[in-house]
């Protein structure tokens, strides 16, 4: 068997010890290098910048336990910017499989660091099921569709909700996404209502995001941990996605020398077989 | 660091461990946290539907006086006779009205909501920007949407201009595939970074 | 009437839906349309519960009857009974009951354990996608060398190692490929296939309010 042979029959255990040791070596020995700005991160935090100080402003949990390194640090950086402008911020999330636990924790850690108090200058709204009729329902009437916050006080005790009854009371929707609600964001609440909104979403769907930015649905997009590790630098707080930059760039380096290796291996052997059969 | 701290420290980075030991091979450690993951899961919805829907939705509106919400809760119910071959035409009325209020919603919002903006932002004059690059550009989107569109029109064979506009429709598709590619290992690869960032920082750190 | 009632019923909320676009809120339509979407979120909610009862069920036959890994299965009846019960009780009970955030069981075990392990599953991706790309991506065709060349191109571009290295090039490459591949082809092809699936979606919202199409509704 020849050298590329073997190489093309590799146990794949030798693969994942690589790719570990791409992203544990950054680690250990970091090398950051200075992250540019995207223009669609600009715009939105040009659009967040330009919002009054003290408005109101939903920031939407749409995404999973299991895009929480990329998302939850989209998620930080918006409620700095956003508590920082002393904005007022109801927060939701469509996701049943942990939504309400992830939107409690990190909206109430970060609020804490504000000093912000809950039911004056923050709720959680927690979730309900169905995400289309609930995008739907709060376009008249918030209360009808959570007649109470996620730890079950009425809506109606929240000083902060006697004054945000439907979209046409909150300015700006921070949607943070890692699957196909951001869609019906755009198509419900963006295109009835008119409530301008900015997307963070995980790098896969980031792709199709594109679409919506150039329409001007959405007013910016952060695209992945990459998105969240610009937002970070346009607001002076780099935290875990800059940091996270310099494993990144190990080991996208690496997948681009395994598929070079690969196809060097590929069209060899294919060129060693035809010659073996002539 | 407290005590209790310490033993979450360790549980996170034990059950973390546990699941990438798969990378090596399948063992009975992995099987076993797996398998409690799989139970937390489903143990979550049960604290969700309680508070999230029956409490807070249904619950407190019948102890307020409004006992007509026991009707979408009693057509909610009817839902679990799907488990019976027998009772399951039971739940058709309960699907069919979730189902005909979303397509409701769908119809109005696709096609105000997607399809016109879409299509409008697509029609803009080739040469209204400023330069070669935002005509090149505008020439791009143009093309690229209609070919894309008549790519995935099935109902005529692809031959003639129908065929040609189709082979310029794939050639757009792989190049967008391969950005789409290139973004989803950006993607995975972030969630690896997340773990070992907690590893690194957080557990060994918490040590050393 | 077992198919009949439903179809009816789904066409009343679908009609009214759609009606009530046309009338301003706070219009006896859209009061009847907001109830409808009231009871759909809560009807539609029970599904949830469906998917739980139907866990159970099969962990429970599988444990009675010793079938195979019957042992791991317990461990998922005891999870599930663990995470649920303490949050059906009310908090005031004890802090450690019901769902409240910081203090419950419910609480720590969904960020202690099942927040991480949810993660770490996932994290498992970057794996398979690194040995896939050793192993399968191969530029086999023309269309499939401009994928590689692309995605090579656009992994690069996201990176600072990898855009420190393109700037090494005349002109700025990132910035071009941003602006004529992400916002150029990627963003025509995307809207090529929203407006396909949008156009999909309503056609099939409409056949559903009519009645023509009837699959949701099960085998008759």
């Amino acid at each position: 068997m020849s050298f590329w042979q073997k190489m093309e029959q590799i146990d794949r255990r030798w693969i994942y010890l690589a790719v570990a040791v791409a992203v544990v070596v950054p680690f250990l020995f970091p090398t950051p290098l200075p992250i540019s700005i995207s223009p669609e991160a600009r715009s939105l935090y040009d659009a967040v910048e330009a919002l009054p100080d003290g408005c109101n402003v939903m920031v939407v949990y749409d995404y999973y336990p299991a895009t929480v390194a990329e998302c939850e640090p989209i998620a930080v950086a918006a409620l700095h910017h956003l508590f920082r402008k002393n904005c007022k911020v109801v927060t939701l999330t469509n996701i049943p499989y942990g939504g309400p636990s992830m939107a409690e924790r990190v909206t109430r850690r970060m609020a804490a660091r504000y000093g912000k108090t809950y039911g004056v200058d923050y709720v959680n709204l927690g979730f309900k099921y169905g995400y289309v009729t609930v995008l739907a329902g709060m376009g008249q009437s918030i209360e009808s569709i959570f007649p109470t916050d996620n730890s079950g006080t009425p809506l109606s005790q929240l000083p902060l909700m006697d004054s945000v009854k439907n979209y046409s009371d909150v300015s700006f929707i921070f949607e943070v996404a890692d699957n196909a609600t951001a869609d019906y964001w755009v198509s419900i609440v963006n295109a009835q209502y008119g409530v301008p909104i900015g997307c963070g979403g995980t790098a896969v769907q980031a792709p199709k995001f594109y679409a919506y930015v150039a329409s001007g649905q959405f007013v910016g997009l952060l695209g992945g941990m990459r998105g969240a590790a610009e937002y970070e630098k346009l607001i002076g707080i780099e935290d875990v996605a800059t940091v996270g930059m310099q494993a990144q760039s190990m080991v996208h380096l690496l997948i681009i020398g395994l598929v070079v290796l690969g196809n060097i291996g590929y069209f060899v052997v294919r060129k060693q077989s035809k010659k073996g059969a002539a | 660091m407290s005590g209790w701290e310490i033993f979450q420290l360790w549980l996170v980075a034990f059950l973390t461990l546990a699941l990438f030991s798969f990378m090596y091979r399948d063992n009975p450690i992995y099987k076993a946290v797996e398998h409690i993951f799989a139970g937390l899961t489903v143990g979550y919805q049960i604290g969700l539907i309680w508070n999230s829907i029956i409490l807070q939705q249904v619950w407190s509106f019948v102890l307020e006086g409004k006992g007509w919400r026991l009707i979408p809760a009693f057509f909610g119910l009817l839902m679990l006779t799907r488990l019976s071959s027998k009772l399951s035409w039971l739940s058709r009325t309960s699907l069919a009205f979730v189902m005909g209020t979303t397509a409701g919603i769908f119809l109005i919002s696709e096609l105000h909501g997607r399809v016109l903006p879409q299509m409008q932002d697509t029609m803009v004059p080739l040469n209204g920007g400023d330069g070669f690059g935002a005509t090149l550009l505008s020439v791009v989107v143009v093309v690229g949407t209609l070919s894309t569109l008549v790519y995935f029109y099935f109902s005529k064979e692809h031959r003639g201009a129908l065929g040609v506009t189709a082979k310029v429709g794939i050639w757009f598709i792989m190049i967008a595939f391969g950005a789409h590619f290139g973004y989803t290992v950006m993607g995975r690869v972030s969630l690896l970074i997340g773990r070992v960032q907690f590893l690194i920082e957080d557990w060994i750190g918490s040590f050393l | 009437m077992r198919t009949t009632i439903p179809v009816i019923v789904a066409f009343i909320a679908g009609l009214l839906v759609v009606v009530s676009f046309f009338f301003r809120d706070g219009t006896i339509v859209g009061d009847v349309k907001q109830e409808f979407l009231v009871w759909s979120s809560i009807i539609g909610g029970f599904t949830l519960l469906l998917g739980v009862v139907s866990i159970v069920r099969v962990n429970m036959a599988t444990v009675a009857r010793k079938k195979t890994d019957w042992p791991y299965k317990i461990l998922t009846l005891v999870a599930i009974f663990v995470m649920g019960i303490p949050a059906l009780f009310p908090s005031s009970w004890s802090p450690l009951l019901g769902t409240a955030s910081g203090t419950s069981v419910y609480d720590w075990l969904f960020e202690y354990m099942q927040k991480p392990m949810m993660s770490t599953m996932f994290a498992i991706l970057a794996f398979y996608i690194a040995s896939a790309a050793y192993r399968a991506f191969r530029a086999r065709s023309a269309e499939a060398t401009l994928l590689l060349i692309t995605a090579i191109l656009v992994m690069l571009y996201r990176v600072p190692m990898g855009e420190a290295f393109l700037n090494m090039f005349p002109g700025n490459i990132s910035e071009i490929l941003n602006k004529y591949i992400m916002n150029g082809v990627n963003m025509a092809v995307q809207r090529g296939i929203i407006i396909g699936a949008a156009l999909g979606a309503a056609s099939m919202s409409l056949r559903i309010i009519l009645g023509i199409e009837r699959t949701y509704l099960g085998k008759s």
